[in-house]
Parts: C-alpha cells; structure tokens; sequence
C-alpha cells in the first residue's frame, strides 16, 4: 500500500520533469495541445459569460435594493420637512398675527390686555367666543374685544381665568354705529342666519351706499368710538317702512382670529384712524 | 476519481474567471491549491497527490508558463497534506489556518527553488514579501472556510438523509 502510495509519487514527479524536460528542449506542442487548448478556451469563455450575467444580475438587484431604500429615506426625509415647513409657517404666521396685534394695543390710547381665543361657539342660537382671561386679570362683562381689524364683539360672561364674547353675528347682539362717510346711525345687530345688519331710521336711506365704513358710535360709552364694524354690502330698501336695513360684510373674520384685544378703559377720542385698512 | 478530477478542473477554471473577483489588495487565493488540500484531507494522499498533479498542470498550461511546475508542487502538497491526515488533528481551525499557510508558503518555496533551474528571474525575498506571504495568509483563512463549509454541507446531507 505504501509503496504504491510512493510508486504514484515518484511517477509524477517525473512526468512532470519530462514535460519540464521536453519543454525546454522546444517539444509539447501538437494537435492534442491544440484540442485542449480549444475546450478550455470554450469553457472559460462560458464560465465568463455566466460570471457577467451574475454579476449583472446582482449589481441590478443591489442597486435596486439602494434605490428603494433611498427613495424610502427620501420620502420620511420630505415628509418630515413638510411637517417642519407647516410649523415653521404657523409660527411665522402667529408672528404676524402678534405683531399687528401688540401694533395696535401700542397706538391705541386706551388699557388693553391680550388674550387668546380658547374655544369657540357657533350652533346659531349663540355665537360667542371663549378667551383665556377673565375677571383675574381685570376683565369685567361689556369689555369690547377687538383685533387690528375691528370690534369682535363684547364679554358676556367673565370667569377667574376665561371670558365668553358675544360676537357681533350673534342673534342678541346690538352695538351703536354710524356709516362714517355720512354719519348715519342706526344699531348693528346679528341674525339668526349669521348676517349683521346695520338698521338705521333715515326716511331716504340717507344716502348710505354699498362700500361704506360702519364704525362703532361710541354712544353710551360702551365701545370705543371709531372702531370698524364693517362694510355696507348691500341696502335693502324698503319703501315707506321707518326702518331701513343695511347689510354688513364685517369687518372682522371671527373664524380666523386666534388672538384678541380686551379692552378694559374708556376713551373720549375716535380711534377709528388707528385700525388695519378700515381706519 | 472522476469527481476528484472534475472538481479540480472546475477549480482550474474557477482560478482563471471568478477568483480574481476576490482579490484583496492584488493578492487572490490559489483556489486549485485549496481544493487539492480538500481533496488530501477527505481521500488520503494518493488521491491528494493526483489532484494536486491534475490542478497544476490545468494551472500550469492555462497560466502560459512551464508545464510541470505547479503539476510538480501541488502533487508533493497533496501528497504530504494526505499523509498527514492520521497524525494532525485537521478538523481544527486552530491546525487548518496554520497548516494551510505553511503548506502554501512550502509550495511557494517549492515553486521557486523548481523555477529557479530554468532562471526564473525575480528575487526569493521579494516574491515571497509580495506573492507568496499574502497569498498563503489568504488561502489559510479561505482554505478555513472551505473545510468549514464542506463539513456542514456534510453534516446537512447527512441530516436531510436520516
């Protein structure tokens, strides 16, 4: 056994140095090299090709698997800035807002404490707003709120820490005003169906027009005088009837507002040049 | 037999076409020399010798060189790798990685002192720091691996059999 083992050593080696010989001496060529050299040409040319193929089928897949994984990444990445983007855009939108408003409790002549609109009622039989400040921090029933656009409306209910306003669409609601372009008066008032009107006494409508300005009275120093209530939209006549009725596009959008002003002192002077646009 | 030689004419094959993909640093592992050793651990010197034998003169013949050199080497370690199968205890990791760096490194040494009757022009030292060294380090790990590999292969087909 173990002679064989050796003989099959011996045996190779010196093939080996056979070949080694005769190649050295310009032998080993020849048809059967050539026959081989063929097939094993043929074989590593398609080993080649398969190892391409492979190859190319898997770079495919990894770059696909990067792809997804990417466009994944991309997505929670923009998802994330429009998150961001909205927040920053509320923020800088509660600037503004802030902004007009500290604008206008620094030019107004009268005591003002801000607020911030904590809850909201709008069934139709009451139309009120809720804020977070109340008889704690000076505010008493009647306060007018207003925002740098023009009145809101008046507290109806003030607690330790919160106060309800009656907006000026509410049903029950009545502020004095006048058209300011011809000083016509006649009393705001709400409607069931979310209208204000403006119902004043002049026979010939006194020449009340659509566009104009209705500003608070300032008559039984309830409201500031001057405070823009709203726009005349449309009048409405109604021939030989002693009242005549106006309706007003507000001059506040008491849906958007989110921060307010109280107004907690009296004032002779006409503020009505001091507002936003309307003054 | 017929196995043992299609193996290592695949693993001629494999050397020429997929294994230069592995190379790390310009340096790739002799995969016919790893096979030959495989061969040597499982059947025993004699089938170790004509792989080792069968794998260099593929090696030897596609490579472009002397035919015989590597035919020469390669049956020597198949030979020596299967004789000391009874004596070294091979399934260890801890005699695979040493034992096939310095069967790779003999091989090296082998090649070179053969090469050198038909002037092989470069140096010993620097093919050795260069080609020899480093690729022997690598075939020890994927030699390793490799014996690693066959042993669950085995294990699972016997588990898949029973």
């Amino acid at each position: 056994m173990r002679a064989r083992r050796y003989a099959l050593l011996i045996s190779l080696v010196l093939l080996c140095l056979l070949l080694l010989t005769l190649q050295t001496r310009g032998l080993g060529g020849g048809p059967l090299a050539d026959l081989l050299s063929g097939l094993w040409t043929a074989a590593q040319s398609g080993l080649a090709r398969t190892h391409r193929a492979a190859v190319g089928v898997w770079s495919a897949y990894v770059d696909w698997k990067a792809v997804r994984g990417e466009n994944a990444r991309l997505r929670s990445l923009a998802e994330r800035l429009r998150i961001e983007a909205l927040g920053v855009e509320e923020t800088r939108q509660e600037n503004a807002r802030l902004r007009r408003l500290l604008d206008l409790r620094s030019r107004l002549p009268l005591a003002t404490v801000p607020g911030e609109v904590i809850g909201r009622e709008a069934g139709g039989w009451v139309r009120a707003l809720t804020v977070n400040r109340g008889s704690a921090s000076g505010i008493a029933r009647q306060t007018p709120v207003i925002v740098p656009e023009g009145l809101v409306g008046r507290v109806i209910q003030a607690r330790a820490g919160a106060s309800v306003v009656q907006l000026l669409s509410d049903p029950a609601s009545t502020v004095g005003a006048v058209v300011q372009r011809t000083r016509t008066a006649g009393l705001v008032e709400g409607d069931p169906s979310g209208l204000v009107r403006l119902k004043f006494m002049a026979r010939d409508g006194a020449g009340v027009a659509p566009g104009d300005l209705v500003v608070t009275s300032g008559l039984g120093s309830l409201f500031p005088k001057g405070v823009p209530v709203g726009r005349i939209k449309a009048v409405e006549d109604r021939g030989s009837a002693l009242f005549h009725y106006a309706i007003l596009e507000p001059a506040v959008d008491v849906a958007r507002i989110e921060e307010v002003l109280l107004v907690i002192d009296q004032s002779e002077q006409d503020v009505a040049g001091l507002f936003a646009g309307d003054g | 037999m017929r196995s043992t030689l299609l193996l290592m004419f695949g693993g001629g094959l494999a050397q020429t076409s997929l294994v230069p993909t592995l190379a790390v640093g310009g340096v790739a592992p002799d995969l016919p020399l790893i096979l030959t050793m495989l061969v040597a651990f499982r059947q025993g010197p004699e089938r170790g010798c004509l792989a080792g034998f069968a794998a260099g003169l593929l090696q030897d013949w596609s490579g472009g060189g002397l035919v015989g050199v590597q035919a020469l080497t390669k049956a020597l370690v198949g030979f020596t790798v299967g004789c000391l199968v009874g004596r070294l205890w091979v399934a260890s990791p801890l005699v695979q990685v040493p034992g096939l760096v310095l069967l790779s490194l003999g091989e090296g040494a082998a090649r070179y002192a053969l090469l050198s009757f038909f002037h092989y022009p470069a140096g010993f030292g620097e093919l050795m720091l260069h080609v020899v060294v480093p690729q022997a380090l690598y075939n020890g790990l994927a030699g390793a691996l490799s014996v690693w590999m066959v042993e669950a292969a085995t294990l699972a087909r016997r588990w898949l059999w029973t």
